[in-house]
């Protein structure tokens, strides 16, 4: 870590600056809890001298309005209280608030560093994972009542015997102006498929590329697909 | 951004509780004062029986103001109330004691007294 104060001379040609730099920290919102980097945001100093830190407008707006941030629900501070994020976790200790600078020392510098990224990865992981379980119980539920539904409505779903067959009907776009030949359907070319809807899509897309085939876009009026009631 | 007319707090100890902007000291044609900036005050309210008394004119130094102050770091301070501390020709504040947090900025224009009595500075 570097010392509190550093002085640093530069010397730029003729003139010499005497230029303080203060160590740099990276604060956290207090609306937010967001990291605010240096140059971003605003700092409120209030009368009592405690100094509210703010990563962006939109926060500092929010707190002008006098909004508790436990209750908005995009806030950290909200996540946490309503269980939605990782409340405890070991990780969370590495990133106490430190007032003691240390001394500089390279290979300190360089071992934080490499441990902060993964200490970073482990506890992005471990969030993840807990809101994965989290949602877990909502798809099942889910999955159950779609399950239920199509129990209920299957009267509503065409038997699968009849989806077997579906008739493609190419129509061919007539040159002719005259509409009782406008349209001149090709042979009609049937397919019949064995199995379920779910692809369906493929299939007809294959052969539709034969049905059409020596036609151009053209001359291809129209496809339909439909039952045996057609 | 204080100007003629404008109320102030005071932030120390020297009897006077409220000031009235009625200059701004720096050029003939100065708008606006900001922080660590000189202006000539009438007291409005003072605490009686002091040496202090209401309309009576004196300097003061702006300690803390509404409009943000921006530093060449990218910080950004705003405070809560418009504030100043009264001092004598030489910069020497007439009070003993400092309410509030006070800004860097003051060192550097050499008001050493007021940021060392101060209790926190930013």
């Amino acid at each position: 870590m570097i010392s509190d104060i550093v002085n640093v001379i530069f010397c730029l040609g003729n003139c010499v600056l005497l230029v303080n730099l203060r160590r740099m920290r990276l604060e956290k919102c207090w609306f937010c809890s967001s990291t605010v980097y240096p140059g971003h945001g605003i700092q409120f100093v209030r009368n009592d001298a405690k100094i509210f830190r703010f990563c962006r407008s939109k926060c500092h707006k929010n707190f002008k309005m006098k909004r508790n941030p436990r209750k908005v629900k995009w806030t950290k501070a909200y996540r946490r209280l309503h269980r939605k994020d990782m409340t405890q976790d070991s990780t969370f200790e590495f990133e106490r608030k430190r007032n003691r600078p240390e001394r500089y020392d390279r290979n300190l510098a360089e071992n934080t560093l490499k441990a902060i990224k993964k200490i970073d990865k482990i506890r992005s992981d471990r969030a993840s994972d807990h809101i994965k379980n989290r949602l877990k119980t909502g798809k099942v539920q889910r999955q159950k009542e779609a399950r239920k539904q199509l129990e209920l409505g299957i009267h509503l779903v065409k038997a699968p015997l009849a989806l077997d067959k579906i008739h493609l009907f190419v129509f061919q776009k007539s040159k002719s102006m005259c509409p009782k030949h406008r349209q001149k359907r090709i042979s009609p070319w049937k397919t019949e498929i064995a199995s379920a809807v779910p692809r369906l899509g493929i299939f007809v897309h294959q052969n539709l590329m034969h049905a059409t085939r020596g036609l151009s876009y053209q001359e291809v009026f129209y496809v339909v697909s439909s039952g045996p009631e057609f | 951004m204080i100007q003629p007319q404008t109320h102030l707090n005071v932030a120390d100890n020297s009897r006077a509780r409220e000031l009235m902007c009625i200059r701004v000291i720096g050029a003939s044609n100065r708008r606006y004062a900001h922080i660590g900036d000189v202006i000539v005050a009438v007291i409005k309210e003072a605490v009686p029986n002091t040496p202090l008394e209401r309309s009576e004119v004196i300097t003061a130094v702006i300690i803390s103001t509404r409009k943000e102050l921006k530093r060449d770091n990218g910080m950004i301070i705003r405070y809560d109330d418009n504030a100043a501390v009264v001092i004598d020709q030489e910069g020497n504040p007439k009070g003993t004691q400092i309410f509030g947090a006070i800004a860097r900025e003051l060192r550097q224009l050499n008001f050493t007294k007021i940021v060392s009595l101060a209790p926190e500075v930013l």
